[in-house]
Parts: structure tokens; C-alpha cells; sequence
């Protein structure tokens, strides 16, 4: 996203004065790349740019999906922001994101110290294991969490009573659905979010630790004022990544628990989906318009909490 | 990535600083792998359980019941076959433009100068920010005008050539020499035929992450198939699958448990196999290609 990493070092400003055959033949070619990317911005204008505008237009009226369609101005929006349900929504999302991102990025370091050690072994077979359930499809593993999670005959309870524990109402409580999705969520992605910060980890150079070594810094020091810095940009993207994801996590709670008990799985993606079961679309866009900007409003904000330090 | 490791780890003055992992960090790292690979092989091996079975002893599992009952009651109950044909045909077409567009788009911002060139390259980014959700609910309506609810157009078109691939690309494009692409020029060949024969071979690594990326997000993807189409006849397998867990949770009273849930881990396993086989023989490129991600930060 910074602009100096976005634009390649330009060979012909940097080259020597020496002769070169190639450059004085290359006639240059005029309209070779606006055919090579003009089918990204046919396709964007047909399926993003003309639905998007739509959308705008349609979160004004109040149009049920037939008839006439009627200006009502910001009607839908207020509606919103005055509804319950619509906060209700956000506020589970926002209990997802404060069960998932802090506990992955937290763990997910932690993992990533242990791999990132190179006299490590076997760590060929950890990183298969840790990405494995991130290319798993989620609708498959949203069912096999249907039939673990279930009170009365599934996985987990078996192995809770196992040990002593009571029955847990994963499913079928207001307390524990939550946290049951954010486990499944947590469960596929968190293996993405340790080689994502694992990179981050190698990318440090050895000799900076060296140096620090040599200094007497203790490795405990060497954590916090070497190592955490310098994949403070994973951690960011990681941030920013995983907030867009809870924020519109639609297929965990559609498939799973159908948004309930009582609305408690209902996140903003659910929510949005409702309102094209019931043909109310002009209250949908203006939904997802609301969401959008929340969600931009949200990365942009975890960007600058995180860059501040170092600058 | 890997080579990074493999030159780290013949450092000789690494071995020093870094002291040899204990059995208390391969412990926790083996107590995380279990965690994130037993789901998937309690689900594999509970679909091949006797139904009665699964609920009654949902741990135990023996090679010598093994049985595909559940397999052939869940073929019974769903189109499953008509979902992996469509899944397969999506994949197939829609990822084919993915991997024709979006390099041949990367190259051009990579490699040309041409007025224009910032803005256009502005507007790519900036689609990337757009979430998929705000554009659901107008792209459906968008198909009901032109008629293509239930249609293969509708799973495939939208989103074929996308801005994240083309960024990658153009990342990945940028690293190849100018040098090698004169000398083409000067060998006559046009500015197809550069991107084609020359650009295409060198950065073969980074079409095959791509390539595995693009194939499992597609496999994936379930937002937009499960609102673009309701009939059985256009159904992706992960369309499908959610109607047989729709079934099941409506269901619940008089339901027979142990039979639905027998089809519902068959449904899910089948589904899980094909890329999880792609995965293991592929991971460097699936590893190549999750990170290509991050890089854009």
C-alpha cells in the first residue's frame, strides 16, 4: 500500500550512455498495454463499477425487488443506524473480532517463534499441519463443526465428559455460539497467520540478532525491541486482513447456526443477507454501504494504531 | 521462502545464538498440529463409520467396520455429482481467465509506459479495497435483468479477472530483467509474443502459486454461488453441501441423527479430499502463493 514499494526501478533512467541495439530499434508499441489490461476494466465495469453505482442509487428508495421504485432519501439509512437488530449485528461481530484477532495474532507469533528457529526439525511437517484447515473448504468444515459441537452426541462433549466436564451447549446457547464460530474461524486461519508472520520473522536478518547477542541482550530483550518491530508490517496486514474477513463473516454462521440462538451468531454479513431473503433490497444496499465504510473505517484505524510507534 | 531457510541454517554463527529447540517447544508444536489436523481426520474417519456408531462412540474408529453407507446415502439425498461437475467447470473456465488475464495485465503495468498508466493503475487498487459483500445484493439484481439467475455466466464472469492477481503478477513481472525482453524485440517478436514466450517461462514459479491459489479459491468460494443460483441443475458443490447442513439443522425434531450426520461428514470429506491432495503434492506453490499476499503490505 505504500507507494514507494508500488513502483518497479525504471532500468532506462539509471542505464549508462553506452549504446544499445535494442533500445534504438524498439519502436514503441502504443496500444499493446491498453489491450493487455483493458479486460480487467471491462469486466470491473460491467460486474463492480455499473452494480456498485446501482447500489448507491438503489439505497435511497425504498425497492422490495418489484414495482416502482420510490426516492425516499436517507430513510434506509436511518432506519439502520435507529435499529437494533443492525447494531446488534455489529456488536456480535465485534465480540468475533475480540475473540479471533488478538487471540491469533498472539498465538499465532508465538507459534511462529517456535518454527522460526533454525535448528528446528520436522518443520516441513508443522507447516503442512498449520496450513492444512486454511485450504480446507469452509462450508465442509462448517458441518463436521455442526456434528462435533452438538450437545448431546458430539465430539467435544464425549471428550469433556471424558475428563470430568459437564455438557456444554455450544450450539444452543446465547454464551457459547459465539465463541464456538470464532473456534472454527480460529481453527482455519490461524495456520495462514503464522507462515504469514513466520516470513516475517526470517525476513529479519541473522547478524541483527548476532549484534544484539554480542551486546548482552538477553533474549527476552531481543523479543521486544528486535524482533516485534520489525514484523510489526505482518502483524499490520495480518490486522487488517482478518477484520475485513470477521466483519463480513457470512458462511460460519449461515451454515452453522443459522445466525441464532436468538440472534447471536447474527453477524453483519448475515445480518445483510437477510434483508435479500426478504426482497427488502434498498434497506440491504444501504446495509452494506454502512458496512463498508465501518470495515474501511476500521482497517484504516488499525493502520495507524499500528504504524504510530515507529514514526 | 524455503531457500531463505536452507541458507539460514548453514550460517555457522546461527547455530550459536540460536539454541537447539527443547522437547517443551516440540510439545507445543506438536499439541498445535493435532489440533489443527484432527478435525479433519476425525471427519474422514467418522464418514466411515456405521451411522449408529457415530453417535453412540464418536471416538472410536476401526479400519474393519469401515463402511461407505453413508457415501451412498448422501449420493441418494443430494446432487452432489452434478455439484463436482459444475464446481470442475467453473474452475476450469474461470480460472483459465484468471491465468490468461491477469499475468498479460500484470505485464503491462510491469514492463510498458504509457499515459494514463498511474490513474488506471489507481483505480486496479483501489477495486481491491471494495469488499465482496456491498456488491452482492446489485450484482444478483444485474443478473436478473440480463436474465442470467441459474446461469453458468453468472458463477463465472464475475470477478474472473481480478485486481488482487493482476498486482501480484505485475510484482512478480517487475523482477524480469528488461534486458531479456529487447533482446526479443530485436528477434522481432511482437508484444504478444514476448509476454508469451519470454515473460511466461520466467516466472513459471509464480503462475503455478496462481494457478493452486486461483483453483482453491474458486473450489472455495461459496458467497456468491450460494446467491447467484437455487437450481439443483447449477448448484456448486459448495452450494450443495450448504443445503444438505440447511436440511439438517431445519430438521432437527424426528430427524434421524445418526443417518443425517453420516451423510453430512461424507459430504463434507468428499468435498475436503481434492484439495487437500492438491495441497500436499503442491504446498510449496500454495505456500508461494499465501504469501504473495502478505507482500503487498
Amino acid at each position: 500500500m505504500t507507494s514507494g514499494t508500488l513502483t518497479p526501478p525504471r532500468k532506462e533512467r539509471t542505464a549508462p550512455a553506452a549504446p544499445r541495439p535494442g533500445r534504438s530499434s524498439r519502436r514503441r508499441p502504443f496500444l499493446a498495454p491498453y489491450l493487455f489490461i483493458a479486460p480487467f476494466y471491462v469486466v470491473f465495469a460491467a460486474f463492480g463499477l455499473y452494480p456498485l453505482v446501482f447500489a448507491l442509487q438503489l439505497s435511497f428508495t425504498d425497492w422490495k425487488g418489484a414495482g416502482a421504485a420510490n426516492f425516499i432519501g436517507l430513510e434506509n439509512y436511518t432506519y439502520l443506524l435507529t435499529s437494533e437488530e443492525f447494531w446488534s449485528s455489529l456488536g456480535n461481530s465485534a465480540v468475533m473480532w475480540l475473540l479471533i484477532v488478538p487471540v491469533q495474532i498472539v498465538g499465532g507469533l508465538a507459534a511462529a517463534v517456535l518454527l522460526a528457529n533454525a535448528r528446528l526439525r520436522l518443520r516441513g511437517m508443522f507447516r503442512v499441519a498449520f496450513i492444512a484447515p486454511f485450504v480446507t473448504p469452509l462450508v465442509a468444515m462448517a458441518q463436521v463443526w455442526i456434528v462435533a459441537f452438538d450437545t448431546d452426541y458430539g465430539l467435544v462433549n464425549h471428550l469433556f465428559n471424558l475428563v470430568g466436564l459437564p455438557d456444554v451447549d455450544w450450539l444452543q446457547s446465547t454464551a457459547w455460539a459465539k465463541p464456538t464460530l470464532a473456534l472454527l474461524f480460529l481453527w482455519k486461519t490461524t495456520g495462514f497467520a503464522i507462515i504469514i508472520l513466520l516470513a516475517g520473522l526470517q525476513a529479519v536478518p541473522a547478524d541483527v540478532y548476532e549484534a544484539a547477542a554480542l551486546d548482552g541482550a538477553s533474549r527476552k530483550r531481543q523479543f521486544w525491541s528486535l524482533t516485534l518491530p520489525l514484523v510489526r508490517r505482518s502483524i499490520a496486514f495480518l490486522v487488517v486482513v482478518q477484520t475485513l474477513a470477521v466483519f463480513q463473516m457470512f458462511a460460519e454462521p449461515f451454515v452453522v447456526t443459522q445466525g441464532g440462538p436468538y440472534g447471536s451468531t447474527s453477524t453483519g454479513g448475515l445480518y445483510l443477507y437477510n434483508h435479500i431473503l426478504a426482497s427488502d433490497l434498498g434497506t440491504g444496499a444501504a446495509n452494506s454501504f454502512l458496512l463498508v465504510l465501518l470495515v474501511f473505517a476500521l482497517s484504516l484505524l488499525s493502520v495507524r494504531l499500528l504504524r504510530s510507534r515507529d514514526e | 521462502m524455503t531457500s531463505l531457510m536452507t541458507s539460514r541454517t548453514k550460517k555457522p554463527g546461527r547455530s550459536l545464538s540460536q539454541p537447539r529447540p527443547g522437547p517443551l517447544q516440540y510439545l507445543v508444536l506438536g499439541l498445535l498440529a493435532v489440533v489443527f489436523v484432527y478435525p479433519i481426520y476425525w471427519a474422514v474417519s467418522s464418514s466411515l463409520k456405521p451411522p449408529a456408531d457415530i453417535v453412540r462412540d464418536p471416538l472410536s474408529f476401526s479400519l474393519g467396520s469401515a463402511t461407505l453407507d453413508n457415501y451412498r446415502a448422501m449420493f441418494g439425498d443430494v446432487p452432489i455429482g452434478t455439484g463436482f461437475v459444475n464446481t470442475v467447470l467453473v474452475v476450469a473456465v474461470k480460472g483459465a481467465m484468471t491465468m490468461f488475464f491477469c499475468p498479460l495485465a500484470g505485464y503491462a503495468f510491469a514492463k510498458y509506459r504509457f499515459p494514463g498508466k498511474n490513474l488506471l493503475f489507481g483505480v486496479l487498487m483501489l477495486t481491491l479495497m471494495l469488499p465482496t459483500l456491498v456488491l452482492v445484493i446489485p450484482l444478483l439484481l444485474e443478473m436478473s435483468q440480463l436474465g442470467w439467475v441459474n446461469t453458468y455466466q453468472a458463477l463465472i464472469l464475475p470477478g474472473s479477472i481480478d485486481a488482487f492477481s493482476i498486482f501480484w503478477m505485475r510484482q512478480t513481472i517487475a523482477a524480469v530483467p528488461d534486458e531479456l525482453l529487447d533482446a526479443g524485440r530485436v528477434d522481432g517478436a511482437s508484444e504478444f509474443g514476448i509476454f508469451a514466450r519470454i515473460v511466461v517461462p520466467v516466472i513459471r514459479p509464480g503462475i503455478a502459486a496462481l494457478g493452486v491459489l486461483t483453483a482453491m479459491n474458486i473450489y472455495n468460494d461459496f458467497v456468491w454461488p450460494v446467491v447467484a443460483v437455487n437450481d439443483e441443475s447449477h448448484q456448486t458443490l459448495q452450494v450443495v453441501l450448504s443445503t444438505l447442513a440447511q436440511n439438517v439443522t431445519g430438521n432437527r425434531v424426528g430427524a434421524d441423527f445418526a443417518t443425517v450426520w453420516g451423510e453430512l461428514l461424507a459430504a463434507g470429506s468428499i468435498a475436503m479430499l481434492p484439495v487437500l491432495a492438491l495441497f500436499v503434492l503442491l504446498q510449496r506453490h500454495f505456500i508461494n502463493g499465501i504469501l504473495a499476499g502478505s507482500v503487498k503490505g
